[in-house]
């Protein structure tokens, strides 16, 4: 089962990160700037498909061992957990390395055939496009927050029925196995921690809806198309997570009021439905938005390209911009969201929530 | 409408902005009564600066353009609401420029087809 479990959740993210190249926004390849005309060069065409290549073969073996591995030996499951969770980061470690190898060779090329000279740097607004925009309003993501707030009082109130010892952690089998002596804090503590997230989603959707709508001069209906299928599938996204935590979190804070209410068995397959769900959207998400820019591509003749912003994309992966009062921007190297570095209000919004569970459950 | 900003041109970018939109209510392509986008929407579409997008704003109030409403933005005024200052200022910013054209050697009729080829052009669209 757990071999299952890892076994799957792996190789999604092999899937993820193989596409990666084919996913990201046109005319970014390996987190460089490339003007339009050059983005079908055949040496990138050749570094997109050695990255593919090898993230999917180093991938292949390191899994393929890890099963033998398991299936072999009759180690503990512990064992099997850790390995496996340092398998998923060595894959993203891996991955990262030969991203980082490619992102290098793309300048390298980009500054030897002098891609940007003789093009007229520019930068492009639709004043109309927010009209078209269907990001979820933030007060929809207060629904699921008002659950939770629901669950908190039910469980003030059933305070005397909770037992002395409050379950913090549930093994694979769905029976908690870690405790924690019965508090007004402790026995709130989940519920509270699920609402600081739900509160983070809400900030996050909020922060996304006031950051800036990044088009492409040389692929307008392409990159507008992208933006806006970009922004409401993520919100609706984040919003399905929500809610999915919600019903998860509500239903093992209820578990732990009444625990005959349930049998093991629906404790056991909740997790799992969650995750399948998440995964699932997660990749619908990625292909949905990576797929939105490659469609209705229109022909400029001008000699512009888009404005070179390399230099504010630290390693092509980390946007860092004073002068842009967006949080969020597209992330170049990845389908979704990364912070606006330079502007703290994302910080905000992404950590204090988390700054927020740390402590109460040092409490 | 698209507004197209060159970072790097002689030009500040704050003029770029006001001329692309003194533009685009010239073409009928931003009506009357239409309203802009924020300052900070604005700012971030083009990851420029917030002032610089004020600073056109203003530039773009001052000459009667728009009306900077608090709460509901930058809304699109109606010729009715120029007045004898408007000439006024517009007659100052015409003086050099048509000094300087006749000062290379442009006669008033090569002026006045200037002038009538650029109406044409606007009003082409």
């Amino acid at each position: 089962m757990t071999l299952a479990i890892f076994l799957f959740i792996s190789i999604i993210l092999v899937c993820i990160q193989t596409a990666t190249p084919y996913l990201v926004k046109r005319t970014i390849i390996f987190g460089v700037t490339v003007p339009e005309k050059h983005i079908k060069n055949e040496q990138l065409l050749s570094y997109k498909k050695r990255y593919t290549f090898m993230v999917a073969l180093f991938s292949f073996i390191v899994l393929a061992s890890y099963m033998i591995w398991v299936l072999m030996s009759t180690q503990g499951e512990e064992k099997t957990v850790l390995i496996g969770t340092l398998i998923q980061f060595g894959i993203i470690l891996f991955s990262l390395s030969f991203y980082f190898f490619y992102h290098g060779k793309t300048l390298q090329l980009k500054k030897k055939n002098n891609w940007m000279d003789n093009l007229t740097q520019v930068k492009v607004s639709d004043l109309t496009v927010r009209s078209q925009d269907e990001m979820l309003p933030w007060y929809v993501f207060l629904l699921p927050m008002m659950i939770t707030v629901g669950v908190i009082g039910y469980t003030i109130f059933q305070y005397d029925l909770l037992p002395e010892q409050i379950p913090t952690h549930w093994g694979i089998n769905g029976e908690a196995d870690a405790f924690t002596e019965k508090t007004p804090i402790s026995a709130i503590l989940m519920p509270l921690t699920l609402l600081a997230m739900q509160a983070m989603f809400l900030g996050i959707n909020l922060g996304k809806n006031k950051s800036g709508f990044k088009l492409s001069a040389t692929g307008l209906n392409a990159s507008r198309t992208r933006q806006l299928t970009l922004r409401k599938n993520s919100s609706w996204l984040m919003f399905g997570i929500s809610l999915l935590l919600t019903v998860m979190f509500s239903f093992f804070q209820l578990t732990t009021i009444h625990p005959d209410l349930f049998a093991g068995t629906v404790m056991m397959v909740t997790p799992i439905i969650f995750l399948v769900i998440v995964l699932a959207g997660t990749i619908v998400f990625a292909v949905k938005v990576g797929r939105s820019d490659k469609q209705s591509i229109d022909e400029v003749k001008e000699e512009i390209t888009d404005y070179d912003d390399d230099t504010h994309w630290k390693g092509g992966i980390f946007y860092f911009n004073r002068n842009d009062p967006s949080i969020f921007v597209e992330k170049r190297f990845g389908v979704g969201w990364t912070l606006n570095f330079a502007n703290p209000i994302g910080y905000i919004i992404v950590f204090f929530p988390l700054v927020v569970v740390i402590v109460l459950s040092a409490l | 409408m698209i507004i197209r900003i060159e970072p790097d041109s002689d030009i500040p970018i704050y003029e770029q902005l006001s001329n692309q939109i003194i533009e685009g209510i010239a073409r009928g392509v931003i009506q009357p009564g239409d309203s802009l986008p924020s300052v900070r929407a604005f700012a971030s579409d083009l990851g420029v600066n917030m002032h610089t997008v004020n600073k056109s704003y203003h530039l773009l109030e001052k000459k009667g353009i728009i009306k900077i409403v608090p709460k509901s933005g930058a809304i699109i005024s109606s010729p009715q609401d120029f007045n004898q200052s408007s000439l006024d200022r517009l007659k100052d910013e015409y003086m050099p420029l048509i000094a300087e054209s006749l000062v290379v050697g442009m006669s008033q009729k090569q002026i006045l087809e200037l002038v009538s080829i650029i109406i044409n052009d606007i009003k082409k669209n």
